[in-house]
């Protein structure tokens, strides 16, 4: 684009840059404040984090009495995490295969559900006002009521149908074993609980993890033109083939943000089990070794997000583009 | 009645003037009752009712879903001390009973509370907002050198676990200097001027930095909301804006801010009410020991000593209900802000004309 702009430009011969040139450079007072910010704030702190993973604190005392330094550890807790008595491998591989069933699951459902609040329904203002209530949680407020009640048990905890937690779960277990074995399935019904029990407890998470994402996606709806379904309708286009010939690459632009969305805020959540598992060892007073393992992790984050990333804009489509 | 009026007057047969407008009788019009055959026996009727239906079903279904743990806590949260003791109290209180809610007040001085808690989230959420709505712009809209490396900084200020950071966060603003590496004890810009580096913490002043360099919790969601939004803006429209004679920053200010005002609600909401119930950053900045101001977490921090009990059969529950009582308290004002910006949120979009 710059190109052809550059050519269609053609200024007679100054040393100065283009007039699209110069346009572009203002770019960059724009993006300064973060520029700023990121060199002169952030990455001082993510440097000493870093550096933070290669340290070990050591008390030493003195005349005035005992203080905390930091003696150079190398690479030695890195070799920790991944060495065979350490389950920090088992746990990162354990989380993100989860993960990476859960993120399509929230992406597809919100889109889902967007579409449908977009549709004309009765009392469609109240069921948005009711389907953004997650956003507002989505910091953890409830799970951290929900957590505290239960002393330190997370969200995956067991129901075993008694106290607390069954109050605090939707379907409780029990009521559900109750009805399978009225039921009479015998053994087989003990994997269809266990099946129905997880989907009911998954459902609940899925639409409180995908209220953001739901957000963006109904914005998104929003701005299509109407005119543009009103074409495709009046070449006889169906309601299936209308969603994938207009919806669906209309939409893509947000599809890629909600995907980098969802995949960075499950996978650094607080309840999820890596996060967890890492938090374990940071109060264990192994600030350090939490350091380094949170870095590996981000990494392996990053990664994701940039095979991700680099897959799915190659498919986006912008109505811009000329 | 129209109808018995009208054909008592001799009018044209194709068109009726009646009071309520003009009425067409078009030849070989198909009766009423024929026209209610055909519909109801027709495929397409039958299956949008049906999709309708079933769509409203699932939106209650999901609603319940979601409001149903807001009912369990705002109902434990009224029973009064003898429904914690009765095992036949599960859901609706016997008597409704404020105490929890009034003690609860009296002691954090909820008022004190919610000031510091309001000042605190407008600053930030208007600041991240114009702040996030530039930069998103400044990545959109202008193809400078070095613009997808600004654009992965933004994502990756996005996927760091922010407790990664915590406490080299902490330790940057209590010591706060700019470009200071501390474990190799570079001294910043500020300790090489003045000598010495700003104590930051327990003031807003931590929020205000990272607010203003979007750099604040999930503001990189915000930028890359924002650059996606802008993406979608035709070019048109500034080019217009340009050859009419107008700067950068004018066109910025009178044509592209007040087209994009729908999406900063959006981030407005988003940031207003992250921050309203963030405790992570609040109490990374302002250390308890030294006497937070309050600020809404501390709601379901600790139990207020007031409501302590010594009754041990019902603690548990008891506890419980306080901090849902504390939760609720912390809600209760943000769905306020939230009704009155419901509107705005998503109906605004289809106004600002970005249409292409």
């Amino acid at each position: 684009m710059t190109n052809t702009q550059k050519a269609k430009f053609k200024l007679p011969k100054l040393s100065r840059a283009s007039l699209s040139e110069r346009k572009a450079r203002k770019g960059w007072l724009f993006v300064l404040p973060f520029v700023l910010g990121f060199v002169l704030v952030y990455l001082p702190i993510i440097i000493d984090s870093i550096c933070f993973s290669f340290m070990k604190p050591e008390i030493q005392t003195n005349a005035q009495g005992s203080y905390t330094v930091v003696v150079n550890h190398g690479l030695e807790y890195y070799r920790k995490m991944f060495s065979s008595n350490s389950d920090y491998v088992q746990k990162l591989l354990g989380g993100i295969s989860q993960l990476l069933w859960e993120v399509p699951t929230i992406v597809i459902f919100s889109l889902f559900i967007a579409v449908i609040l977009n549709q004309k329904m009765l009392g469609r203002a109240v069921f948005r006002a009711i389907f953004f209530v997650p956003v507002i949680l989505s910091t953890g407020l409830m799970e951290k009521l929900t957590v505290q009640a239960l002393s330190g048990a997370g969200e995956d905890a067991v129901d075993d149908g008694s106290g607390v937690n069954a109050k605090n779960d939707l379907v409780s277990a029990v009521d559900i074993e109750m009805l399978f074995s009225r039921l009479q399935l015998g053994t087989a019904g003990a994997g269809v609980f266990e099946g129905v029990a997880g989907t009911v407890r998954s459902v609940y998470s899925i639409v409180n993890y995908s209220g953001v994402q739901m957000l963006i996606f109904l914005a998104g709806l929003q701005s299509i033109s109407p005119s543009i379904y009103e074409a495709a309708r009046i070449d006889g286009a169906s309601a299936w083939e209308t969603f994938w010939k207009i919806t669906f690459p209309m939409i893509s632009p947000m599809i890629l943000v909600n995907g980098i969305y969802t995949i960075i805020d499950s996978f650094t959540r607080n309840n999820n089990s890596v996060m967890t598992y890492i938090d374990g060892v940071y109060s264990d007073k192994n600030q350090s070794l939490a350091t380094a393992e949170y870095w590996v992790y981000f990494l392996i984050i990053f990664a994701i997000v940039g095979i991700f990333g680099g897959i799915v804009s190659a498919y986006v489509f912008y109505q811009r583009r000329e | 009645m129209d109808n018995q009026q009208t054909k008592k007057n001799p009018a044209p047969s194709s068109a009726v003037i009646t009071k309520r407008g003009v009425k067409m009788d078009f030849e070989g019009k198909i009766p009423f009752r024929q026209r209610l055959i055909m519909r109801l026996t027709s495929s397409s009727f039958w299956i949008d009712r049906v999709w309708y239906l079933i769509r409203f079903i699932l939106m209650l279904g999901i609603s319940y879903v979601i409001l149903s743990p807001f009912l369990q806590k705002i109902m434990t949260s009224l029973w009064s001390t003898s429904d914690f003791s009765n095992s036949q109290v599960t859901l609706i209180p016997t008597k409704v009973s404020f105490e929890i809610y009034v003690k609860q007040a009296k002691y954090w001085h909820y008022l004190k509370i919610l000031r510091n808690t309001l000042l605190l989230s407008t600053l930030t959420a208007v600041m991240q907002t114009f702040v996030t709505c530039m930069i998103g712009y400044g990545l959109a809209k202008f193809r400078f050198k070095g613009n997808k490396l600004v654009l992965v900084l933004v994502i990756i200020t996005m996927a760091i676990p922010h407790r990664t950071l915590s406490l080299s966060l902490f330790q940057h603003f209590l010591q706060f200097d700019l470009f200071s590496i501390q474990a190799t004890n570079m001294p910043g810009l500020f300790k090489l001027i003045t000598g010495k580096a700003i104590r930051l913490t327990n003031t807003f002043w931590p929020f205000a930095i990272l607010s203003a360099t979007g750099l604040a919790f999930k503001n990189g969601l915000y930028i890359f909301m924002m650059r996606q939004f802008f993406q979608g803006v035709p070019d048109e429209l500034e080019e217009s804006a340009y050859v009419d004679g107008s700067g950068t920053f004018r066109t910025f200010f009178t044509i592209i801010l007040p087209l994009s005002l729908p999406m900063m609600i959006t981030i407005f909401l988003f940031a207003f009410s992250w921050q309203w119930t963030d405790s992570f950053y609040t109490t990374l900045f302002f250390s308890s020991s030294s006497g937070s101001i309050g600020l809404m977490p501390d709601l379901i921090g600790t139990i207020p000593r007031t409501l302590e009990t010594t009754n041990g059969a019902i603690k548990t529950a008891y506890y419980e209900a306080v901090r849902n009582a504390g939760g609720v308290m912390i809600i209760m004002p943000l769905v306020f802000v939230f009704l009155f910006c419901q509107r705005y949120l998503v109906q605004g979009i289809e106004r600002s004309g970005i249409v292409g």
